[in-house]
């Protein structure tokens, strides 16, 4: 029974929603509901609290406080993935959660096969037809025999709405659905969409692609730095207010903006239409002398994927590299050699050995210095350690102190004290300060600066949009993988790069 | 056609071709009483492969098979040399051994969350120096070679219709057993689940501890099974009965086709592994090769299966890359037009 009465109609309701990770808040009193049949976008930045969200209403992680209502039942505070499930919430993960070596039809209903009365064997054919009627409903292209090992990535998504559908879900989330699908693809996303919502399923959407969200939403609520923005109503919404309510105040912007002062000089690095298969496509530009260019996009966009490939750590498929004026194929032990660094994205994973001291931490891209023979030399790794730990005023500025005890933002430094011990001339910088706190990210920032002002070339691939506003000469924007847009000798703020990065382009560039 | 279907495909035609290779050389490899001991020696391997079968499906590894083997015969053992249990009492007996180790093990495995490789090994070295322990000894205190006389336990190690020794048969059915309990059965969804996902596998309400228990209470069972068949067959055990076995049941489960990622493979495949590996072994003895070369063989023929298994992977997603790109650069034509 649909009525207008909005109260009566809200399948979904979350009062003053509070989380903390150990101090810091990260959903700060949220309300937010989701209607009976209804799309609805949830959006934000990195870091505004979509995915806690998300993960709050699933029941993969706690509450601190706060109030929830599902169709009509209130959700205790222990609320685990399995109760969502009960009550009918239903999660399409970006990272699908398929049995590869199985069948469409199993997967569907796996968990929940149809068993013959006597023997307690798995039914096969019924499985099969149902598995069939299901996919026929929504016509599909899947057909139930088939194995997941030999479906494509979007067929895969579809047998997770089926797997969500078989379990009669009242609401279906969806994390960045689109993330991986061409465009024919994402069409048909979209109509099974409109049919959910048809059929009285409400979807959650979830994605940084502004035409998708304009285009599909009923209703956007905006999240930022954990707090609740705004809920937009469907003749509210345009892409240009919610990329405005995500970023924030007009005088918060002021503080954030900058004004872009391309460098000449020598060009470092030449790039010249590099191509890597499903990653990133004929990408072309110029790194001068002590710049800092900014990379831009979304995740996903092939930014991380760019400068691995630069640096040495992924091969590529097409394209020329010049570095210093001279044919380059980049490998990972010819750029430190060379001069060149690199600091990953995931510092955890990618960055730090974390059982081993800061010394060693140090030492590790530098033993051409301080093993020149093989065999390492104490006295010039501690040299090298200290010098790296009073020049990043690392903290505490023990050298044998196992990385993994420090703080992030301490970490982070240990990892930029690797390469501002050498002769550097260019540095790949990936995601540099997240999970950061303020103090440590300004003194990071500082550090990247002087870089630039020592004449080291800088390419900076960042989420932040302050970040990469504040320390960028000159920023390209990516987008799926290609070069969409460029921004020089203009005043930059973080809104026209998210713009860029979702796809809108500017009018004129003033 | 699937490319499980394709890579079994190519191994009945190698296993065909290495057939005909070794008639060619010498043709004694075709007569029957050749190939029913070919049989015999790929199903002592194989039964203990089924149960290991189940652990990689789950992504685990079950090292202790081995001493579960060697424990297991020296029971047998001691209660034919000592007692005279009836045989069916003593064969459930010698089968709770493997159930009871597999538990230990699944249960140290899950509830500390510790790797499974270190838990079975550590409990093959403890049912090794066990077997010692319990093995029969002389008045001196030396291990004494008990010469088994029980007629009902040595029905067992003998051929019965159409010459078909009994092991061949057990593994026949253990074989079929499992592999309509894996692919039809929700227990055995679960195992597919538990290996490929454990985390999806979990969020669908399978209990994925209790999954990992069972099956290397399975595998135990498996080994135990084994031991009994093939103490029946040598009439006599010793107490290094089964350990060196390991690589032996590895290689078959991966010639077979289960990833060592779990998730993937099933019985039929592990089967058709242990066969091959049995031919290897016989065609080595056959065409007069020296047989030290068998390990040298088998250490080879893992290393070629893995690598082609990866190499086949990476082509399968170079191929879908391609695919998209193709898909991709048609919707731009499209958009231009």
């Amino acid at each position: 029974m649909a009525t207008n009465d909005i109260g009566a109609d809200l399948l979904l309701e979350c009062r003053s929603i509070t989380k903390s990770y150990s101090g810091h808040v990260v959903l700060d009193a949220v309300d937010f509901s989701v209607r009976r049949g209804e799309v609805h976008a949830l959006v934000g930045e990195n870091g505004a609290g979509k995915s806690t969200l998300i993960k709050i209403i699933t029941g993969a992680t706690g509450r601190d406080s706060g109030q929830m209502v599902y169709d009509g039942t209130v959700v205790p505070m222990e609320h685990l993935r399995r109760d969502a499930e009960a009550l009918g919430i239903a999660v399409i993960y970006q990272e699908l959660s398929l049995i590869p070596g199985m069948t469409v039809a199993q997967n569907i209903f796996l968990g929940k096969e149809p068993l013959r009365p006597l023997t307690r064997l798995i039914d096969v054919r019924k499985l099969n037809d149902q598995a069939r009627d299901l996919i026929e409903r929504y016509q599909f292209p899947l057909k139930p025999g088939d194995l997941i090992d030999d479906i494509s990535i979007a067929q895969r998504q579809l047998v997770e709405i089926l797997k969500a559908l078989s379990g009669k879900a009242s609401l279906m989330i969806m994390d960045e659905p689109t993330s991986s699908l061409t465009k024919t693809e994402v069409e048909m996303l979209f109509k099974i969409i409109a049919l959910l919502k048809s059929e009285g399923i409400s979807v959650l959407y979830i994605s940084h692609r502004m035409e998708e969200v304009y285009s599909l939403s009923d209703r956007v609520t905006v999240l930022r730095d954990g707090k609740l923005v705004k809920v937009l109503d469907k003749e509210e919404i345009s892409p240009e207010e919610i990329i405005r309510l995500m970023i924030g105040h007009k005088l918060e912007e002021k503080a954030v903006q900058h004004e872009l002062s391309p460098k000449g000089g020598n060009v470092v690095l030449e790039v010249r239409g590099l191509t890597s298969v499903g990653k990133f496509e004929d990408l072309s530009f110029d790194l001068h002398e002590g710049e800092v260019l900014g990379i831009g996009g979304l995740v996903g966009s092939g930014r991380t994927e760019l400068v691995r490939a630069l640096y040495g750590a992924d091969p590529f498929d097409a394209g020329t590299i010049r570095y210093l004026g001279k044919e380059w194929v980049p490998s990972v032990r010819k750029s430190i050699e060379g001069g060149i660094g690199f600091i990953p994205e995931e510092r955890r994973l990618q960055g730090i050995l974390a059982t081993q001291s800061i010394t060693r931490n140090i030492g590790i891209p530098n033993l051409d210095r301080i093993a020149p023979r093989g065999i390492v030399s104490v006295k010039e790794e501690d040299r090298r350690a200290a010098r790296g730990i009073e020049l990043l005023n690392v903290k505490p500025p023990r050298p044998e102190q196992l990385v993994g005890n420090l703080s992030g933002g301490n970490q982070q430094k240990v990892v930029l004290a690797k390469w501002l011990v050498r002769d550097l001339k260019l540095i790949f910088i990936d995601e540099p300060t997240v999970g950061i706190d303020i103090g440590a990210k300004e003194e990071i920032y500082e550090h990247i600066r002087a870089l630039s002002a020592r004449g080291v070339s800088v390419l900076l691939v960042s989420s932040d949009l302050p970040e990469l506003t504040r320390l960028s000469d000159r920023v390209i924007v990516l987008r799926q993988g290609r070069f969409f847009h460029e921004f020089r000798e203009c005043v930059l703020t973080g809104e026209k790069i998210l713009r860029a990065a979702s796809g809108i382009r500017e009018g004129d560039d003033e | 056609m699937s490319h499980h279907a394709v890579r079994r495909l190519i191994l009945i035609g190698l296993m065909l071709a290495l057939s005909a290779l070794i008639t060619a050389i010498n043709p004694v490899f075709l007569s029957s009483g050749n190939l029913l001991k070919l049989l015999q020696e790929a199903a002592q391997t194989g039964i203990i492969a089924v149960g290991f079968t189940f652990v990689m499906i789950t992504a685990g590894i079950d090292m202790s098979i081995g001493g579960v083997v060697a424990v297991t015969s020296m029971v047998c053992i001691n209660f034919l040399h000592y007692t005279k249990v009836p045989i069916p009492v003593l064969v459930f007996l010698s089968l709770f051994v493997g159930a009871l180790t597999g538990l230990v093990n699944g249960y140290f495995i899950t509830k500390f969350k510790l790797p499974e490789f270190i838990v079975t090994l550590a409990t093959r070295s403890i049912l090794s120096g066990l077997a010692l322990v319990i093995a029969v000894k002389d008045s001196l205190g030396f291990v004494q070679n008990v010469y088994i006389q029980n007629d009902s336990y040595l029905w067992f190690g003998t051929s019965g219709l159409f010459g078909i020794y009994r092991t061949t048969m057990a593994f026949l059915i253990l074989g079929v057993g499992a592999q309509v309990f894996l692919k039809h059965t929700r227990t055995g969804t679960n195992i597919y689940a538990t290996g490929a996902n454990p985390t999806a596998a979990r969020l669908t309400g399978i209990d994925t501890e209790r999954t990992t228990i069972g099956v290397y209470m399975f595998s135990g069972v498996c080994a135990s099974l084994a031991a009994v068949f093939i103490s029946s067959r040598m009439m006599t055990a010793m107490p290094e009965l089964g350990l060196g076995s390991e690589m032996d049941v590895i290689a078959s489960v991966v010639i077979g086709g289960t990833a060592f990622s779990g998730g993937v493979g099933d019985v039929w495949g592990t089967m058709l592994g242990s066969l091959f590996l049995a031919l290897i072994k016989n065609g080595i003895l056959k065409t007069g090769i020296s047989p030290w070369i068998q390990p040298i063989a088998i250490g080879g023929i893992i290393v070629v299966t893995v690598i082609v298994d990866v190499w086949q992977k990476k082509l399968r997603e170079h191929l879908a890359a391609r695919a998209k790109i193709k898909r991709l650069s048609a919707e731009r034509g499209r958009d231009a037009a």
